[in-house]
């Protein structure tokens, strides 16, 4: 049932696939970033293809960038800065991880970031410490230097009233994976702060009319707001007249179906649909198929359980694996 | 990918490899994954590759004993979740050949099913039932034929007589399964004859029925082999217990065979033993002659065919009476061989049905299904009464462990569309479930409606489809048979292109000759975003890559002009710094290569101006061609008042033409083209302003020498047009 396909070296933090899962960038704890590759159709099995120091500190998170824009990864350090590389191979040179771009921040950290590619433009989510989230457009579609800010604001529904700094553990954000020329963006944002209002997960969306952020649903029932989000996902959408959006917190993986109309309000209808609890403590991923039907997550305690709901709508586990086990 | 309802254990793709046990309430049990990595585990990653292919990373939490830096981080795992026939009987290429053996029968059901659902306004309901059912028998003739060649007997001439059995190759589950959805759900002759079919269903798969447990089949293969060294035939019990089974299933040429081996037709024994050769043969002709209500013998076997049921009642009554009196006969005492008085007269009790020596004379509970049609319930037709006799003969042979035909065959005597559904998918995977649909819904308006309604808890589409989609996405799990998930997804009304749009995406574009698979796919199910996609992917691929050639064409062939004019203005940067020979020639073929459609990209054409213009620039280096001069300044001129030529390259532009500005015979530009080009250095003060722009590497001085030149040559062209 399982096949080996790569063993990693000493010392790797994290991981990341690109679109087509046959690269895998890795993170380690000395800073470096190794690539392994699998591009070969008949043969599963990934072999490095390149190495590289890309921060000083412990890489906490790697993130590969629509392939529309070539063959690059975000890195998150453990200090909190965030760098963009990509590969590269100009004539008679071999080929190099370049590095791009550095995004500053002076007194936030950041905690998590995703792409979205909208037409032509590609847009970078970038969740900060201090609960703020900024929202990059790349100017350029050839060079993954040139970002511009386009919008900056906390993850709040009500941006009138002023809150305190909190202090963020981590963030969640899931782009809306749907393609096309006429989609509206849209992402999910959650976070793990000591301040409730900026956990619970809003659905942002980009009003092009007044060229603004609005968020235009809220995942959360009114007794689950101050719930810390561990992590959030959104699955593809193939063709049902809703969206489906899993939340993780400490309470377990919700289930929520996110109407595609909205209401008198401007707000879309939502429905919390499951709650489902397996994972004995923290859920790290939640990771959609891509008919967004079987939802996998992974969980502090080294499992993997894949999710599916019956003919009646009901979720449930359908089966787990147990990454505890070891010795082959 | 939903569960079925009524079976919360039974998934439609049976992800787990060890499903729990049926009516569990508890999670399915976890699934080792053996890594070889050594405890605690720090994090597990996930993504989903091809399909329902997982990949799986697991990082190991350093320890203070590794300090020294040896042993690995983690390890990388694919995870195969499910999605073949059941038992392994069937091998990976063996699948393959059936899921690409059964596209063409697919597509042309799907076809005719198009053509017919457009004829619906003008033919009538019946005649389009009746050409559809044709349709569906002969879909199902083709995937049955498929699965493996039907069991024909031996063709040889001369008949070895010691061979009761044929050897036939053996099976497969997946064959079986699909022949008893035939019988029941299309076939329509069988309705009549339902029991007869199913005789021959279990004459052809008896040895499947159970692998641990013996059946009959295994039983008379035994007999077999051990039928060329017994001496005395009829004094071994397995004899005579072989004949009762066979007889028992009504495989009535077997039991023909092995009587005539008994000992009293040996010539020297035949005047000794004439009483008993006589009742020997007074049972083989009874059961050779015994009445069947089906529309005639499969080829080699014994019996009397009758299609018409108060004939068969007739017939049937009066061989029920000949076997009466035998039995009553008086020869019976006359008979001295023991064992083959006890035998023969065994053998009639199960002709005259006795429902004791039938029990004991089968095996599996099935074979004993099978000798209540034929010996108590000759007269049953259609399914009436079946489900019930089944679970009577259960409870008779009650079954250790039941493997997926005879759940299947459950699920059908129960008409449990779901059910039937559920044990497809769990004992036979998707393909089975996919391709058997057409069968179940084939003649059965009630399944059609459970099966093809649209549901708003599965998104909005029906059963029907979300099974195409599960099998699709099995399909696509595998590089050799991704090409044929496609043909499925077309056939999902709702969602089947999401998903193909979904699945050509993922597809890797470093290998050329996928690229074009992929973009031909999208050519043929008109999936434009998605081409536009593949090849804005390749084109960025290639130019990131050096290869900027394959580059752009790719985004040609995208129109992609956005990146285009990125790339044109790339170009202009490289050559707009400067007039050198090399650099020029370095991009000249590029420039070449993206065209002189101007349309395309707006930038295009002003790179085709400046190509000229350098050009004619080249041609009066020497600086003595008045005439190419004036060329140069013809194109210099247009290139200036052109609105795609961007403003950072007029002083480049203008300090490249100093020499044609400083033209020693003549002043080269009029008042009126002087005045144009000093409103644009005029302008370029302005657009300095603008963020985007970039400066030129440019000389500090040039500027200055820009203007010099103009307003000495306004004076010259003043003074010559004055």
């Amino acid at each position: 049932m399982e096949k080996e396909l790569a063993t990693l070296e000493n010392g790797a933090r994290c991981c990341g696939w690109n679109y087509c899962g046959r690269r895998m960038a890795v993170g380690h704890a000395d800073g470096t970033v190794s690539v392994l590759d699998s591009l070969e159709p008949s043969s599963p099995s990934f072999s490095r293809s390149s190495k590289w120091k890309a921060c000083n500190d412990s890489v906490v998170d790697v993130v590969w960038v629509p392939p529309e824009f070539g063959d690059a990864v975000a890195c998150i350090c453990a200090d909190g800065t965030l760098s963009l590389w990509e590969e590269v191979e100009e004539d008679n040179q071999p080929l190099t991880w370049k590095h791009c771009k550095v995004f500053e921040s002076s007194n936030s950290r950041v905690l998590d970031l995703q792409f979205g590619v909208f037409a032509t433009s590609l847009k970078l989510v970038v969740a900060y410490s201090d609960g703020h989230v900024k929202i990059y457009e790349l100017l350029d579609p050839l060079e993954l230097s040139k970002w511009q800010l386009q919008a900056e604001f906390q993850n709040v529904i009500d941006s009138v009233s002023r809150y305190g700094k909190p202090a963020c553990v981590s963030a969640s954000i899931a782009w809306n994976p749907r393609r096309g020329e006429s989609q509206q963006s849209s992402f999910v944002l959650g976070y793990n702060s000591d301040l409730p209002q900026v956990n619970s997960p809003k659905i942002w969306e980009f009003e092009e009319s007044h060229q603004r952020w609005l968020p235009v649903a809220e995942l959360a029932s009114p007794g689950d707001r101050d719930d810390r989000v561990h992590t959030v996902a959104w699955a593809p959408n193939i063709g049902r007249p809703y969206e489906i959006i899993a939340v993780a917190t400490s309470k377990g993986i919700a289930i929520w179906h996110l109407g595609l109309n909205p209401e008198s309000d401007g707000r879309l209808p939502t429905d919390k649909i499951a709650v489902l609890s397996g994972h004995d403590g923290e859920v790290c991923q939640l990771e959609w198929d891509m008919g967004g039907m079987t939802l996998a997550s992974t969980g502090g305690d080294g499992m993997v359980k894949l999710w599916q709901s019956d003919l009646n709508g009901v979720w449930h586990e359908q089966s787990s694996l147990d990454c505890n086990g070891g010795q082959q | 990918m939903p569960s079925l309802v009524s079976d919360p254990t039974t998934s439609i793709v049976p992800v787990s490899s060890s499903p729990p046990p049926p009516g569990a309430d508890n999670p399915p049990a976890a699934f080792p994954i053996r890594h070889g990595i050594r405890p605690p585990i720090l994090r597990v990653y996930v993504s989903w590759s091809r399909g329902n292919l997982l990949q799986v990373a697991c990082l190991r939490r350093p320890s203070e004993e590794d300090s020294g830096g040896d042993g690995a981080g983690g390890k990388v795992l694919e995870v195969r979740l499910g999605g073949g026939a059941a038992d392994g009987e069937v091998d990976d290429a063996e699948r393959r050949r059936i899921a690409y053996g059964s596209v063409p029968p697919f597509s042309l059901l799907q076809g005719r099913r198009n053509l017919l659902m457009a004829a619906t306004a003008t033919r009538a309901h019946s005649s389009l039932h009746s050409e559809w059912w044709q349709y569906v028998l002969e879909y199902s003739n083709s995937i049955s034929n498929l699965l493996g060649a039907p069991s024909l007997p031996s063709s040889s001439v001369i008949e070895d007589p010691m061979t009761v059995l044929q050897p036939v190759k053996k099976p497969t589950y997946l064959k079986a399964a699909w022949h008893l959805l035939e019988i029941f759900y299309v076939d329509k002759m069988s309705s009549s004859w339902l029991p007869e079919s199913l005789v021959d269903w279990l004459a052809d798969y008896d040895c499947l029925l159970s692998k641990a447990e013996p059946t009959i089949h295994s039983k008379l293969v035994g007999l077999q082999n051990k039928l060329v060294y017994l001496q005395v035939i009829e004094d071994d019990p397995e004899y005579w217990e072989g004949i009762s089974l066979a007889l028992a299933v009504g495989w009535l040429d077997i039991v023909v065979k092995l009587l005539r081996l008994h000992g009293s037709y040996q010539l020297d024994q035949i005047d000794n033993r004439e009483t008993e050769n006589g009742l020997v043969e007074a049972v083989a002709v009874l059961a050779s002659t015994m009445p069947r209500m089906r529309p005639d013998s499969a080829m080699g076997r014994l019996g009397q065919c009758y299609k018409n049921k108060s004939d068969f009642i007739k017939a049937w009554e009066k061989w029920r009476g000949q076997i009466a009196k035998l039995d009553c006969s008086a020869f019976w005492v006359q008979c001295g061989h023991h064992r083959t008085r006890e035998g023969l007269r065994n053998l009639l009790q199960i002709m005259l049905g006795n429902l004791n020596n039938i029990t004991s004379a089968t095996c599996h509970w099935m074979e004993l299904f099978i000798s209540h049609f034929l010996y108590m319930r000759p007269f049953t037709v259609g399914l009436e009464g079946m489900r019930s006799l089944a679970q009577k003969c259960v409870q008779l042979k009650p079954e250790t462990n039941s493997n997926g035909l005879m759940g299947l065959l459950n699920g059908i005597l129960g008409e449990n569309t779901e059910v039937v559904l559920a044990e497809c998918s769990s004992a036979f995977g998707p393909w089975m479930v996919t391709h058997a649909i057409e069968l179940l819904t084939a003649e059965n308006d009630e399944a059609d409606i459970l099966l093809n309604e649209e549901r708003y808890n599965l998104g909005g589409i029906s059963i029907n489809e979300l099974h195409r989609l599960v099998y699709a996405q099995v399909l696509s799990s595998h590089p050799l048979t991704w090409q044929i998930a496609p043909t499925y997804l077309v056939s999902c009304p709702k969602q089947g292109l999401g998903l193909l749009e979904n699945l050509l995406y993922k597809q890797p574009v470093q290998h050329y000759q996928m690229v074009l698979k992929n973009l031909e796919i999208c050519r043929l199910y008109e999936l434009d975003n998605i081409s536009s996609s593949v090849m804005k992917i390749a084109g960025m691929y290639h130019w990131k890559h050096g290869r900027k050639g394959s580059g752009v064409y790719w985004l040609q062939q995208a129109r992609d002009e956005v990146r285009l004019n990125r790339i044109a203005q790339q170009l202009f940067e490289c050559i707009g710094k400067s007039v050198s020979d090399d650099s020029f020639k370095q991009w000249e073929g590029l420039i070449e290569l993206l065209g002189s459609e101007v349309g395309v990209a707006g930038g295009l054409e002003f790179l085709h101006k400046y190509r000229d213009f350098k050009r004619s620039l080249q041609l009066v280096q020497d600086g003595s061609s008045t005439d190419a001069a004036r060329k140069a300044v013809e194109s210099l001129i247009q290139l200036m008042r052109s609105p795609s030529t961007p403003p950072r390259f007029w002083l480049p532009l203008l300090h490249d033409s100093v020499q044609l500005l400083n033209w020693r015979n003549r002043p080269l530009l009029n008042v009126s083209e002087t005045n144009l080009l000093l409103s644009k250095l005029q302008e370029l003060s302005t657009a300095k302003l603008h963020p985007d722009f970039g400066e030129a590497d440019l000389p500090p001085q040039a500027l200055g020498y820009v203007k010099l030149a103009l307003a000495q040559n306004l004076g010259r062209a003043v003074l010559e047009e004055f």
